[in-house]
């Protein structure tokens, strides 16, 4: 990313990461260069914290907004503005219609919801375990009298009346959203959408404009209690994200812009904020990251990407194997269970902001599970946190440059740090103070370390066949600590780690994705007639998710036949507890051959997740779920593609020395600034590469070369 | 790590905030928190005897002024007895052992049999509150709850000199 470029820039893409303090941005032009704007954020009209933020980082370029957005043809958001008003329960007023008797189910929640998001040690100590208030409360939940089994038959036939009744008072206590979740609607959804229809003739009859949710239109899965909250999410927080998407829309198309922004879904795809399903944007930040891990390895040919992040609070980890992402269908959320498909991550609570403790009993040093996040820790005077945390430690070895965090917007007092943690956690243990802050870092590294080697090999597979990506703020600070001896096949941190959420975001497919529960079950020797009914069965879900694919597309002006349509299933052996998802190597299924070419995909699939031997066709097959995925071309950021320079780094790059401490003793490490650094520069530690908002360290033992991409190559010598 | 005295009378009080009780109750004990509690119940009991330990809601193990002897004091002044006796044989009790007085507490069916067991309630003489509740079989001694090793609790655990004991 060369400062001083000249030319007329067009700018293609632009990416933004809405957070809770910062809002970045991330401007990409036609040559595949970047940079990254950051502001704070504006919680109360989102659109000034975002225009500030895109100007800020356009200054760079020497372009004004005006310039920049015409030219973009693409622009995605992600944000956190509807995880925190769903955490803080504070959404619009929603009604709630369930079965008769039922009334009570949405309040009790599953037992899981006591204790989602904590620490191990505190799912285990029951008496930190609470019930949240519910999303709908009792006085506005009403009862229908009818009733589904779980084969789809009807019961007890719906009564009219009830229905009718129940609309009517809740109308009367004026709900901004009415959510109907009956059970076993996803197997047979004729008495929801009765209900639906009365409840629409009810809002039209009382004289007012109520939006109607329909679980069975929006997530037709198994599950009550996931396929309830997420109806609910849709009316009870997605509209006010609508609302606020579409004043950010406006507010850059007064800007000059041409394009509709889209959002980054939960299944890693970006969607149009005027999708139907908008309550599946509700986490996008993390999947940026992985997104554009994968967009990355596409292009430069790395097929298995283990991706690591560390932020404040925590260290999250997802796998990319063969160029393929996890899906995991139930995900968690603000301590809600729901019906999403997410992209599959894995995250342990420890992070730059970690609070270190040491136990009074054993004198143990404990990190987190809690953390100072954005606060940094007490080298921040104006945090007014009094408790060490790893950012400290790595302030008082030299890790940081208490001058320029955060481009030098905060600035840090070694002097704090080094007094708090000798007060603290040296004295205590009659060490010296870089030896307890080194312990600590060697603790949170080899913690890290662990981590990372168990989810790997606890799925079966070796580090030395993955390629390890390390971004966000934190993480290229500990690349080393917890990639050491692992043996991956390559480290890489990108130039632009900081923003590599935003970049993700810019990089996702224009996609969107349904999901429906199914029940097939069938021997291996089944008839062909029984397989042809199964496929038809199959493909009947398809045809239904294929038509909301397609009308959502439709709402943003694509015609279906711009519309590449993948379809998918879940499978598993019959009696097995775990299934797969699979990519259907058929567009239609109608016969029994069609069948069989299902069942090989899945057999295949098996093989190479598990083992080929632990494959157990004996058992019959279960088809639990159709998937309909929908994309439409869209541009995407060019990957930086630079000329090779000679191996020695340029003397402008060099930032001069700084005292780093590491294995009991202090060495000086060589300073450099990493937008200086130029393509092919290989640097030996103890190095430290500075940019405004991430740390590369390179110790004593390791390293790194960048290559023509901008892409940091780590490694041990 | 050190709390507010206001936090921990809000804790008190069953008034505290979710997030502050959440990381009192995973993290180790603060070490002064025991006095500043002593200090919060001192703050709410009429009479100014020193508190040695509270024994329940509205009951006390106290160091009383004016012999230094160890008594078993209620929130409304009442002495029943010494440290490390059973209170309950001093206290107002109430026993419920037919069908009608258990009734009054839970619905029909879903009661103790009184052939079974028996519930006794234990009042303080002069406020009438209830301060503690036991449902033994019925021909079970008065319980001794426990008899607290309050020298150990305070040289060993707290590391505190044990107050004056006459």
């Amino acid at each position: 990313m060369p400062l001083d470029k000249q030319t007329k820039r067009r700018v293609q893409v632009l990416g933004i990461d809405a957070g809770g303090t910062m809002t970045d941005t991330f401007f990409v032009d036609s040559d595949g260069d970047f940079v990254v704007g950051k502001s704070q954020s504006t919680p109360q009209n989102e659109a000034l914290g975002l225009i500030a933020s895109s100007k800020e980082g356009l200054e760079h370029w020497g372009l004004t907004l005006e310039e920049a957005l015409s030219g973009i043809q693409t622009g995605v958001y992600s944000g956190t503005a509807m995880l925190n008003r769903v955490v803080q329960r504070k959404g619009l007023r929603t009604g709630l219609i369930v079965n008769a008797g039922m009334e009570d189910f949405h309040r009790m929640g599953r037992a899981a919801q006591a204790y989602l998001g904590f620490a191990y040690e505190d799912r285990i100590h029951l008496n930190t375990h609470y019930y949240d208030e519910p999303l709908v409360p009792r006085h506005l939940t009403r009862g229908v009298m009818e009733r589904i089994d779980m084969s789809g038959n009807v019961v007890i036939p719906l009564r009219e009346d009830s229905a009718r009744t129940a609309a009517r008072e809740l109308i009367a206590q004026d709900v901004e959203g009415i959510v109907i979740s009956l059970l076993h609607s996803y197997r047979n959804p004729g008495h929801e959408r009765r209900v639906r229809d009365l409840v629409e003739e009810e809002v039209a009859a009382a004289g007012k404009t109520i939006p109607v949710f329909a679980s069975t239109d929006y997530y037709p899965v198994r599950k009550e209690t996931h396929r309830t909250n997420t109806t609910i999410l849709e009316a009870f927080a997605a509209e006010p994200s609508r609302q606020t998407l579409k004043k950010i829309t406006t507010a850059f198309k007064e800007n000059g812009s041409k394009f509709d922004f889209r959002v980054m879904a939960t299944h890693g795809g970006t969607i149009s904020w005027k999708a139907k399903e908008l309550a599946r944007t509700i986490v996008s930040g993390p999947i940026g990251g992985v997104i554009g891990a994968k967009y990355l390895g596409e292009v430069l040919g790395y097929s298995n990407i283990a991706c690591s992040d560390i932020g404040g609070t925590s260290f999250d980890v997802a796998l990319i194997t063969q160029n393929e992402l996890t899906i995991k269908n139930d995900p968690d959320m603000a301590r809600l269970l729901l019906s999403l498909p997410l992209v599959a991550m894995d995250s342990v609570g420890a992070g730059a902001g970690s609070f270190i403790r040491l136990d009074p009993y054993t004198k143990a040093i404990k990190l987190g599970p809690d953390s100072a996040g954005y606060r940094v820790g007490v080298c921040w005077e104006a945090s007014g946190i009094e408790t060490v945390t790893v950012s400290d430690c790595h302030v008082i070895l030299g890790y940081l440059n208490p001058d320029n965090f955060l481009g030098g917007q905060v600035k840090l007092s070694r002097e704090r740090a080094w007094n708090a943690m000798k007060e603290q956690v040296a004295d205590p243990l009659g060490l010296s103070v870089e030896d307890a802050a080194a312990g600590v870092i060697e603790l949170l590294d080899s913690d890290l370390r662990d981590y990372l080697r168990s989810m790997i090999s606890g799925k079966g597979y070796s580090p030395s066949s993955f390629v390890c990506f390390s971004y966000g703020g934190a993480g290229p600070v500990h690349t080393y600590g917890y990639t050491e001896g692992l043996g991956f096949e390559d480290v890489i941190v990108p130039a632009w780690a900081a923003g590599f959420s935003a970049f993700g975001c810019a990089a996702a497919d224009f996609e969107y994705r349904y999901d429906k529960s199914l029940d097939i079950n069938i021997a291996t020797d089944a008839s062909e007639d029984l397989k042809t009914t199964q496929a038809q069965t199959l493909q009947a879900a398809w045809q239904e998710l294929k038509e909301r694919v397609l009308e959502e597309f439709e709402i943003n002006g694509y015609s279906p036949d711009k519309v590449q349509l993948q379809p998918g299933f879940r499978m598993q052996y019959r009696g097995q507890l775990n299934d797969l998802e699979i990519e259907s190597p058929i567009v239609e299924a109608q016969g029994a051959e069609d069948w069989d070419q299902l069942v090989e995909a899945f057999n295949d699939t098996y093989g190479r997740v598990y083992a080929a031997s632990a494959r157990s066709p004996e058992l019959g097959y279960s088809v639990t779920g159709a998937i309909m995925r929908g994309t439409v071309p869209i541009p995407k950021p060019k990957i930086p593609k630079e000329e090779l320079q000679g191996e020695t780094p340029p003397e402008a790059a060099k930032l001069g020395s700084r005292k780093f401490y590491r294995h009991r003793k202090w060495v000086d490490a060589q300073l450099y600034q990493m937008e200086r650094l130029q393509p092919g520069n290989r640097i030996t530690g103890p190095a430290i590469i500075e940019s405004d908002a991430t740390t590369f360290v390179v110790p004593d033992g390791f390293e790194t070369w960048l290559d023509g991409h901008r892409l940091f190559h780590l490694k041990e010598v | 790590m050190a709390y507010t005295k206001t936090k921990i009378k809000d804790l008190v009080d069953g008034k505290i905030d979710r997030d502050t009780l959440h990381t009192m109750l995973s993290t180790p004990k603060d070490k002064e928190r025991f006095q500043i509690y002593l200090e919060i119940l001192q703050e709410q009991v009429e009479w100014d005897d020193p508190i040695i330990l509270p024994l329940g809601p509205k009951l006390y193990i106290v160091q009383r002024k004016s012999d230094r002897k160890w008594m078993i004091r209620s929130q409304a002044g009442y002495d029943f007895c010494p440290w490390n006796e059973n209170w309950k044989l001093h206290a107002r009790i109430r026993v419920r052992n037919t069908a009608a007085q258990m009734e009054e507490l839970y619905p029909r069916l879903m009661a103790p049999s009184p052939d079974w067991q028996v519930i006794r309630e234990y009042f303080c003489p002069i406020s009438g509150d209830l301060l503690d509740v036991e449902a033994p079989t019925p021909w079970y001694p008065v319980i001794h709850d426990f008899e607290p090793d309050i020298d150990t609790f305070y040289k060993d655990w707290l590391g505190l000199a044990v107050p004056e004991r006459a």
